[in-house]
């Protein structure tokens, strides 16, 4: 009810502002009228009447203005008179302007770009209904397993989606390759084996045609395919009667159902779905980990729950199935955040830089805001004497600074559509679209709602500011003089906490962006051990269905080989599972070493496991520490032998050589052969990301054939050149094998750590423009702090002061406020940049020579922003000093 | 002016809401009937009433409209509306209280103590 008056009060007050302002003068007007009226009919002359009335009735202007607060709505109607003498004001004083809102609208711009990035990718990466329900599952082995190895044995997979507790649906899929079409017309594509239910799962639905059903998980009857709306349109040029064209995947052939609406690209960008159809012998399988396992929770589950749930249903396995799933739990994590381990460390150390970037911009403009309010004294103070009260001027403040960051805010807006898509295109298309949620890096409602709220934040902190600064303004002094205005101690006091705090930013900036900038460099030669130029990689899978068995497979991969190595100008040709920098880490796999106590798995040492031919480390130019490489004797009817890589030498064999030692791979029970330690070689690095370089144990291709493998060409010229070669050698051995990624090392090299550039670069940018920033800040302070001494000086230079004194007395006072800062400034980098070795991946490591190059650099920029005004103010002639006021 | 109280700035909003109270009435109007229900007793600074009565308007105590006085002149009349005549019983009430507690604090005697 009250509420209710107040609203209709403020609003009639601010709707019919001008008709409310006649009604009150006509009250007025009226009430002074009836008074005199009596006043006459008491027998006073009219004149005298009328003039009684209006000093009985006091100051109507006065008693007018209360009327008006009384009637609310004159906060609004006085901020609209603010923002409009601020919009005079900011036109009044154009460079100024210019530079406080350029100032603000960097740093709120660097903000709104990274958030961008933030938005998509950490909080919206997919867009699926009730997203937050969907949950990644897998089994894990006790391994510190990659997170690209997240798989789930098929029969633990049946038990979980018959479990219903926690799971409203669970679908289970596979990534394959497959070889489209037949002869010469042979292409590769990348497809995914699903469940029926999988697009369900996802809430999705097609674009056109239908899903499959559940009697399409039957092998035999599961020769139907989805596809992408990228290969519709690409390989089928958007035929409107694609659905029912029959299709050749590795020689089967599948007739088109579905076409997925454009941007479905679930688990990864592939081009076709197909069901999973398993035997009751593969379905039945507890020992091998090999399909994806996402599961939607039932309403109301929390991921928490989930996992809690899990882990008791792991138990429950391990008790039902000991010889499989000892030691094996089954993990849950929410879909959205399965790449958190790489974006959020990245994103948020941007974020958090971006963060620094605003603060630091907010302490420049404060300085440049105070000291155009030292030339604004007198009218703050003519504006105090007239009646304005403190909450009044307050008010001013506020809105003069919510106007500079408002303006700041729509510039960087504007900026930001610029900047979001050369941030997007940045990184090689190839690498981002395995990035979910890349795509959608743009500026979006959630973007805008975010650099809105960060302008008007910054506004209040400024203004907030400004009024603290500003409403202590002693009246009488400031009107009594007659001069420009005086700095009092306090507001000195104020501006050299602006200093140390523009070094302490700038520092801490600086030494985070210097940091990550030197991590990120080591990282590009992060792929040490082996030479990455002049290497050709091609992926090849050889389908099932043709290469049933071992002698097949090693036959074809031979003959490759063969045929490989025999073009001209090729010195070595090998074959191995997962190359360098492939971003996939490597299948890790438990062992034991001989002689030494029984592990359980869970509690025996792991490694990464590779399969490779003999030439694989001469193709690589990888070193041979001790032993031998393989050979082409180490062949199926030899004695088992592997080589190992350095790291793993000296972690299990401290100070010893292992060279002739044996090790088996799985548990200590395991029916595995026992296999002799052949050589040991230098560390290769796999992936950028992974912070050690981890032990790899390497098995020759001949004892342990596998269809799936990446052939590597040292060559002598352009490795590019190489291509049709190839295909030629692999068309004639069987032309139904398709050929992946055909790529040089050097490239994959380079594309893997795009990522990692575009960070180190945009760490870099931060990093210049906080001493750009920081330089301008403290210049701008000290000379003005200077300029204001101006008299001083004078005054001591006429007293006969030595000129190098006074120059070692200004500079004394600059080094003590840039030494004060940087004495803040270092612990607080310190901590951070150990928290940062721990966020990103364990690039960054403090380096000594950052610390003291950055140091100096401040002290350096701070003389000379300390210099140049002081050598301004000795030069002037001690008379022109006095007379300066 | 000897016999005439200056009102405390809180005790204007009553004296408005009891004027209003008899009937509506224009800004002098109160004026004159709180001098004529107080004898005379109280004096007002004429200019003050009409903040004050912008904020009963507010607080949704009175009500206005535009009508024409006793002399033929547009004037705004104020009326109390239900929750002013609320209001009016109970700060009367709060009022009364007041007075009577402070009256027998006042007359206290030493022997009572």
């Amino acid at each position: 009810m009250k509420l209710a008056a107040s609203l209709r009060s403020l609003a009639s007050g601010l709707l019919r502002r001008s008709q409310m302002e006649s009604e009150l003068d006509e009250e007025l007007r009226a009430h002074i009228t009836n008074r005199a009226d009596d006043l006459e009919r008491s027998g006073l002359p009219r004149a005298e009447a009328e003039r009684r009335a209006r000093i009985e009735f006091g100051g109507q202007e006065r008693y007018k203005e209360e009327c008006r607060e009384e009637r609310g709505g004159v906060w609004l109607e006085s901020l609209w008179t603010d923002v409009r003498f601020g919009l005079r004001s900011l036109r009044k004083s154009r460079g100024f302007s210019a530079i406080a809102v350029l100032t603000l609208a960097l740093g709120i711009g660097a903000n709104a770009a990274i958030f961008s990035m933030v938005n998509a990718l950490l909080l919206h990466p997919y867009h699926f209904r009730d997203l937050d329900a969907l949950v990644r599952v897998w089994e894990d082995r006790g391994i510190d397993e990659g997170y690209d190895a997240r798989y789930v044995a098929p029969a633990d997979a049946k038990e979980l989606s018959t479990h219903g507790e926690v799971f409203e649906s669970l679908t289970t899929y596979e990534m394959r390759s497959f070889s489209l079409g037949a002869g010469s017309e042979i292409q590769p594509v990348l497809g995914c084996k699903v469940t029926a239910n999988f697009f369900d799962v996802l809430s999705v639905s097609p674009a056109a045609g239908r899903f499959f059903s559940p009697g399409e998980e039957q092998p035999g009857s599961d020769q139907v395919a989805i596809v992408s709306d990228g290969f519709w349109k690409r390989r089928f040029a958007s035929d409107p009667h694609l659905l029912g064209t029959k299709i050749s995947l590795n020689g089967r052939v599948y007739s088109i159902v579905g076409i997925m609406p454009k941007g479905f690209d679930y688990p990864v960008p592939v081009e076709l779905w197909v069901p999973l159809a398993l035997t009751p012998e593969e379905q039945a399988d507890r020992t091998q980990l090999s399909l994806q396992v996402l599961g939607r929770l039932r309403n109301g589950v929390t991921a928490n729950q989930a996992r809690a749930a899990l882990a008791g249903f792991s138990r429950r396995l391990e008790q039902d199935y000991p010889k499989t799933n000892t030691g094996r739990s089954i993990k849950a994590l929410q879909l959205r955040k399965e790449l958190y381990v790489f974006t959020l460390p990245l994103f948020l150390l941007l974020q958090a830089a971006a963060g620094f970037v605003l603060l630091l911009a907010c302490a420049n403009l404060a300085n440049l805001v105070f000291a155009r309010m030292i030339g604004r004294q007198r009218e703050i103070a003519l504006r105090a004497a007239l009646g304005a009260g403190r909450g009044r001027l307050g008010q001013l403040f506020l809105s003069e600074a919510l106007l500079y960051s408002v303006a700041a805010g729509i510039v960087a807006i504007m900026a930001s559509f610029a900047s979001v898509r050369t941030l997007r295109a940045s990184i090689p298309a190839g690498w981002t679209k395995w990035v979910p949620g890349w795509d959608g890096i743009r500026v979006d409602g959630n973007v805008l709602a975010f650099t809105i709220l960060v302008a008007l934040g910054t506004g209040l902190v400024l203004g907030i500011a400004t009024v603290l600064h500003a409403t202590h303004v002693e009246l009488n002094n400031t009107l009594k003089e007659t001069g420009s205005g005086s700095v009092t101690p306090a507001k000195r006091r104020v501006r050299s906490a602006l200093v140390v705090a523009q070094v302490m930013f700038a520092f801490v900036l600086l030494v985070c962006a210097g940091l990550t900038i030197q991590g990120f460099a080591q990282l590009a030669r992060v792929y040490q051990g082996f030479e990455p130029a002049s290497v050709l990689r091609v992926e090849i899978a050889l389908p099932e269905k043709a290469y049933p068995e071992t002698v097949r497979i090693t036959n074809f991969y031979q003959q490759l080989l063969r045929g490989a190595a025999s073009l001209p100008g090729v010195q070595h040709a090998s074959l191995i599972t997962n190359p360098p920098a492939s971003n996939v880490d490597s299948e890790t796999t438990f062992f034991n070493i001989e002689g030494q106590p029984k592990l359980k798995s869970g509690e025996a040492p792991s490694a990464d496991l590779q399969i490779a031919t003999p030439d694989f480390f001469a193709t690589l130019k990888i070193s041979l520490v001790s032993g031998r490489f393989f050979s082409e004797a180490d062949n199926a009817n030899r004695a088992p032998v592997v080589v190992i890589s350095r790291g793993m030498a000296e972690r299990f064999w401290p100070g010893a050589d292992p060279v002739g030692h044996r090790i088996k791979l799985g548990t200590a029970d395991a029916a595995e052969p026992w296999m002799t330690i052949a050589g040991v070689v230098g560390d290769v690095r796999q992936n950028w990301w992974n912070p050690v370089t981890r032990p790899v144990i390497f098995k020759p291709f001949a004892q342990s054939a596998q269809r799936s493998m990446t052939l590597l060409l040292r060559t002598a010229a352009n490795p590019t050149s190489y291509v049709s070669g190839i295909r030629e050698v692999t068309r004639r051995i069987d032309p139904e094998i398709a050929l992946h990624d055909v790529t040089t090392l050097e490239e994959e090299v380079t594309d893997s750590i795009a990522i990692v550039r575009i960070m180190g670069i945009l760490m870099g940018i931060f990093g210049l423009v906080a001493l750009v920033l920081s330089s301008v800040g403290v210049y701008g302070v000290l000379s003005e702090s200077v300029a204001q001494r101006t008299r001083e000086i004078g005054i001591r230079l006429a007293l006969g002061a030595e000129t190098a004194a006074l120059m070692k007395l200004i500079l004394g006072h600059v080094l003590k406020l840039t030494a004060i800062g940087l004495a803040i400034a270092l612990p607080v980098s310190l901590v951070i940049s150990r928290a940062m070795t721990s966020l990103i991946f364990g690039i960054v490591s403090m380096d000594v020579t950052i610390l003291a190059g950055f140091t100096a650099l401040l002290f350096l920029v701070a003389l000379g922003a300390g210099y140049l005004p002081a050598r301004r103010a000795m030069r002037v002639d001690p008379m022109v000093a006095l007379r300066y006021e | 002016m000897t016999g005439q109280a200056q009102i405390l700035p809180g005790n204007l909003d009553l004296l408005i809401l009891k004027a209003a109270s008899l009937g509506p009435l224009h800004g002098y109007g109160i004026l004159l009937r709180i001098e004529q229900i107080s004898r005379g007793a109280l004096l007002i600074e004429q200019g003050a009433l009409y903040p004050a009565l912008f904020r009963l308007v507010r607080q949704g105590l009175l009500k206005t409209s535009w009508g024409t006085s006793e002399n033929n002149r547009r004037a705004k009349f104020y009326e109390l509306t239900p929750s002013g005549r609320k209001r009016l019983r109970q700060e009367a009430a709060d009022w009364n209280r007041l007075v009577a507690a402070i009256t027998l604090a006042l007359g206290a005697q030493p022997e009572e103590v």
